[in-house]
């Protein structure tokens, strides 16, 4: 061999050389190196976590009764991915089989509340014969399915529907935030009252199975690891079922009276309240628990089982309707008219305006300003001190409480004249009460606000200037629990709970306890303090003794209302509200505080567009003690004359 | 000298058993790679098994043939050789069957016989006769005929859609070229020329979208953010493949117990990305002591041309080096995504009959040079 050929043979050995070494470092790069990023991606990649829902727990009242249970139901489904026209023979022969009309099923196939991915669930409850038939004659069914559902079952029909609420399917604006939480599209979530508060102890840990897949997705072997999921918690609510039952029926009845009676505001020709709503709230005045929360018009709480129809949401939302899905008593605002005197004559003690045994001589009517503010009917009460004019209801002593209030704040004593305000919003008006549910805030109107309120909603300067002005009458018709005020039943009754119980501010709740699956208890709520007022024994006995008169005496407002109520045996303290609402007939209010088994219970009733206080409110809230105080309740009889 | 003594007593067995062993590896490593996909398609979790190691018999048979006849017959017959596979090239062309675009046989029975394979080291044999035949006036004019006889052959495989196969006769006839005597300046033009046609082949569309694909992937591998049904097949290969290489560590994650090789998630696994189980099974050592065997497969063949008593033998033992050597480099290097992904096999590993049975047949000219070096 040539020399030149041996050099040329050893520079191919050094080529050889160097791709070797290259292979070898380049392995030894991949297999010690840092590129663990791709080791936790082959994992990732190659698993797929299977997440099965378990059942959800019960929600109770507070004896144990069951309100809201899982139970299994037999579907049927539809895929989503047929033909238009496939589909609507599908739906006409499924129509057939199951003997509904063909729009019920268009309609649940429609629903907004059901994922457009997911098969379509279109009848519920089939029946084994139908669900057979299906099964049988598979192609007389393309695209149809029969599947088990879990779904929420309401023992007691509409019993407390606003205050449980409805679950479905996680919504898909909250996907993304919620996936954090281990909730998957097409999960069950609550989405309103109880169910949604009480979500997380609900919601049972869903069953989670770690399987392998090959690229194509499929299953590969047993699971890898399996964590196995647990049935949620039941919720025991404060709420008293019976009581609960006997506050709707009562205020249904209420309302239907009302229908029947002659709205006297509307003088040409005999036109009856409209009265479409109303709502009841039952406190425990001791601690804030509710024993009850009534709202009306009502609704079917399974119609959300799986996934609303079309048709059933339009009804439900239409404003024709008067919106039943919304809980009056927590989220109703209303101006509470005369029930409000309480604060009034609260703060006029604090703030020395007015003290307890000072006479007023109420002529029916105050000219103040230039405007003649009237009571109502024009009555007039003659000379009365605070435990009278609240047994009369007399406006005229109170629109003159908030004139004097209007001539300190003018004079510069911002604070004290101001006091109304400063206590109402010390007894929870004006602010979230921290119920679980959802709830509106209210408002409590003051010269800042009524500024700001100009200010956003006039557009020239000199409009926004004018409307800020804090006049007389703005404080006046406040006196009275009118002009600018809003509060919620629960607002109410709260305020009036805290004045029976010594002056506590309770934070209201509907939860009593948690328990788990081996009734375990997991929490028990405790009763918390939203503040602590300080109330003038003398001055809270002599309202208490002016709201008994109201229902005792013959003078009373609320006295018709509770004509032969054994008042001796079961006392009952109660103030009547007439709230004008322009335009529509007056809110009937009435707020009562009474005592059964030991405990001290505030009862507030509001119906709206339904009369005086003592008209319908009050034979409401009657019904209601009635039935707590063990009587046999009677109908709620509405009267057909009443005061304020 | 010790000319009468057997030219078998001078074979080296490092050289014969090599191959042995390393095709010993490959059947383990084709069980792992493709039970589990067999099983689920309801086939023998053997059925590749099987088949490689009938070609690994048919393999050792050729090669104890091509050991007994001394390889200067061979090398006087070059142009029966070269002109041998010809006929089959273009018939595979005319009657073949295709699969994914890249590859051409003749079904033969239960095996499938690719002429490429052959080819390869047909076109080694032609080119080192050749300049074995003029290895004292090798001017200009010559190499450039020696250069011919492997473009003729690279054009027929490149019409066959195997661009690995005809860059490896690329490689191994311009290292036969270079030891046989290819001035710096040959190799300048020769270069210049190679770059002008791949230049035109791209720019005028002429080269397959697949491929473009292929060598575009190797140069983004930066995938990691790219879900799996967003990427090409080739970013999507070469991920899995680095994926598994890098689940084996230093010592793998046991033999049959690879995650990435059960799961299925490299394909042509058993085939073209075959390094990938050793890579995730038997982890880095099992990996380098791999690739030390094949050295070892080098070394000897190297040191084969040194030793050769002819020219002829050193060019072929440098053509059947640089055969291995590419191929060995880049199948190994595209798993680890250091070379493009190409359809070349990894040598006595990869299933594939036909490659087989030429590696072997090529073994065997090497040592048939090695044995007769004294005769």
């Amino acid at each position: 061999m040539s020399d030149n050929s041996r050099v040329r043979v050893s520079i191919v050995g050094v080529v050889i050389v160097a791709l070797f070494s290259t292979l070898l470092a380049r392995l030894w790069f991949l297999q010690s190196g840092p590129e663990n990023s791709l080791k936790v991606r082959a994992v990732v990649d190659s698993t797929r976590v299977l997440q099965t829902q378990t059942p959800r727990g019960e929600i109770k009242d507070r004896n144990g009764v069951v309100l809201v249970r899982d139970r299994v139901s037999w579907a049927i489904t539809i895929d989503r991915d047929i033909s238009t026209e496939r589909r609507d023979k599908v739906i006409g022969q499924l129509a057939e089989l199951l003997q509904l009309e063909v729009e019920q099923l268009l309609s649940q196939y429609e629903s907004p509340r059901q994922s457009p991915l997911e098969p379509a669930i279109v009848a519920l409850d089939v029946s084994q014969p139908n669900r057979l038939e299906i099964l049988q004659d598979p192609q007389n069914y393309p695209g149809v399915h029969v599947a088990a559902l879990t779904v929420r079952e309401y023992p007691k029909g509409n019993l407390a529907a606003q205050v449980l609420g409805y679950v479905g399917e996680v919504p898909s604006e909250d996907v993304a935030r919620l996936e954090k939480l281990s909730y998957e599209p097409g999960d069950d979530i609550g989405l309103a009252g109880a169910e949604s508060a009480f979500e997380s102890d609900l919601r049972g840990k869903p069953r989670r199975e770690t399987i392998e897949v090959d690229p194509t997705g499929r299953q590969v072997g047993g699971p890898v690891k399996v964590e196995q999921g647990s049935v949620g918690h039941s919720v025991y609510l404060t709420i008293d079922s019976e009581v609960q039952r006997v506050a709707e029926d009562s205020l249904a009845q209420g309302i239907a009276g009302a229908k029947d009676l002659q709205n006297p505001d509307i003088e040409t020709g005999y036109v009856k309240f409209a009265a479409p709503a109303g709502a009841v709230v039952v406190l425990d005045a001791n601690d804030g628990s509710l024993v009850a929360l009534a709202s009306n018009p009502t609704y079917d709480p399974s119609v959300w089982v799986g996934g609303i129809s079309k048709t059933n949401y339009a009804l439900l939302t239409n404003p024709f309707g008067s919106f039943p899905l919304v809980d009056r008593a927590t989220q109703g605002l209303y101006a509470p008219g005369s029930t409000f005197k309480l604060v009034t004559s609260l703060a006029m003690t604090n703030d020395q305006i007015r003290g307890i045994g000072d006479y007023y001589t109420d002529t029916g009517s105050v000219t103040i300003g230039g405007s003649t503010f009237s009571n109502a009917e024009k009555e007039q009460f003659g000379p009365v001190n605070l435990e009278q004019a609240l047994t009369v209801s007399s406006d005229a002593y109170f629109y003159t409480v908030g004139n004097e209030y209007w001539q300190v704040w003018r004079g510069g004593d911002r604070a004290r004249g101001l006091g109304i305000q400063r206590e109402a919003r010390a007894l929870g008006f004006g602010a979230p009460t921290g119920i679980e549910l959802d709830e509106t805030e209210g408002r409590v109107p003051d010269p800042e606000w009524k500024s700001e309120f100009a200010h956003a909603n006039y557009k020239t300067e000199l409009q926004q200037e004018q409307n800020s002005i804090w006049y007389p009458g703005d404080n006046l018709t406040l006196a009275v629990g009118q002009g600018d005020l809003v509060v919620t039943p629960l607002q109410l009754a709260n305020a009036y709970a805290a004045f029976a119980n010594g002056g506590t501010l309770w934070q209201p709740h509907i939860e009593n306890r948690v328990v788990d699956a081996d009734r375990k208890v997991v929490s028990r709520m405790k009763a918390k303090a939203i503040r602590r007022l300080n109330l003038d024994p003398t001055v809270r006995a002599a309202i208490l003794a002016g709201l008994q008169r109201s229902v005792g005496d013959s003078k009373g407002t609320a006295f018709a209302a509770f004509q032969g109520f054994p008042l001796t045996q079961f006392p009952i303290a109660g103030k009547t509200g007439t709230a004008q609402v322009s335009g529509k007939g007056d809110t009937s209010l009435f707020a009562a505080i009474f005592a059964a088994d030991g405990k001290q219970y505030v009862v507030v009733a509001v119906v709206e567009q339904a009369g005086f206080g003592a008209q319908t409110a009050a034979p409401v809230v009657r019904r209601i003690i009635e039935s707590m105080t063990d009587q046999i309740p009677g109908p709620v009889r509405v009267v057909a004359q009443g005061h304020d | 000298m010790a000319a009468e003594t057997s030219p078998w007593r001078h074979a080296d067995p490092v050289l014969l058993m090599l191959p042995l062993a390393i095709s010993g590896l490959g059947l383990l490593m084709i069980y792992s790679s493709s039970r589990m996909r067999l099983e689920r398609q309801g086939l023998s979790q053997l059925y590749y098994v099987e088949r490689q190691g009938l070609a690994i018999a048919i393999g050792i048979v050729a090669m104890a043939v091509v050991l007994a006849i001394d390889y200067r017959r061979v090398r006087d017959m070059w142009p029966l050789v070269y002109l041998g596979v010809l006929p089959l090239l273009i018939g595979v062309l005319l009657v073949g069957e295709r699969h994914r675009g890249a590859q051409s046989w003749f079904q033969v029975g239960p095996l499938q016989f690719q002429p490429s394979e052959l080819t390869k080291v047909a076109v080694v044999v032609a080119i080192a006769g050749y300049c074995h035949q003029h290895r004292n006036d090798l001017d200009t004019g010559r190499l450039a005929i020696g250069i011919a006889l492997a473009g003729f052959a690279m054009v027929l495989v490149f019409l066959q859609h195997d661009l690995g196969t005809t860059l490896v006769i690329l490689v191994c006839a311009f290292a036969v070229l270079v030891v046989a005597g290819l001035r710096p300046v040959h190799i300048g033009v020769l270069v210049l020329i190679g770059v002008s046609l791949i230049g035109a082949a791209v720019v005028t569309g002429k080269v397959a979208a697949y491929r473009v694909d292929r060598i575009t992937g190797f140069l983004d591998q930066s995938t990691s953010a790219v879900p799996a049904s967003q990427q090409s097949h080739a970013q999507y290969s070469l991920q899995e493949s680095k994926i598994a290489i890098v689940n084996g560590g230093l010592a793998g994650e046991g033999l049959f117990k690879g995650r990435q090789t059960n799961l299925s998630y490299v394909p042509e696994q058993h085939t073209d990305f075959i390094f990938t189980v050793v890579g995730e099974e038997l982890g880095f050592l099992g990996g380098a002591t791999l690739i030390g065997l094949y050295a070892l497969l080098v070394w000897r063949l190297w040191r084969t041309a040194l030793l050769s008593s002819d020219f002829f033998g050193t060019l072929l033992a440098v053509g059947v080096l640089a055969i291995f050597a590419f191929q060995i480099f880049e199948n190994i290097g595209m798993t680890m995504g250091i070379m493009p992904i190409t359809g070349i096999p990894l040598p006595f590993m990869s299933y594939g009959g036909s490659a087989i049975i030429t590696s072997f047949i090529a073994i065997g000219l090497v040592a048939n040079v090695n044995m007769r070096r004294f005769s």
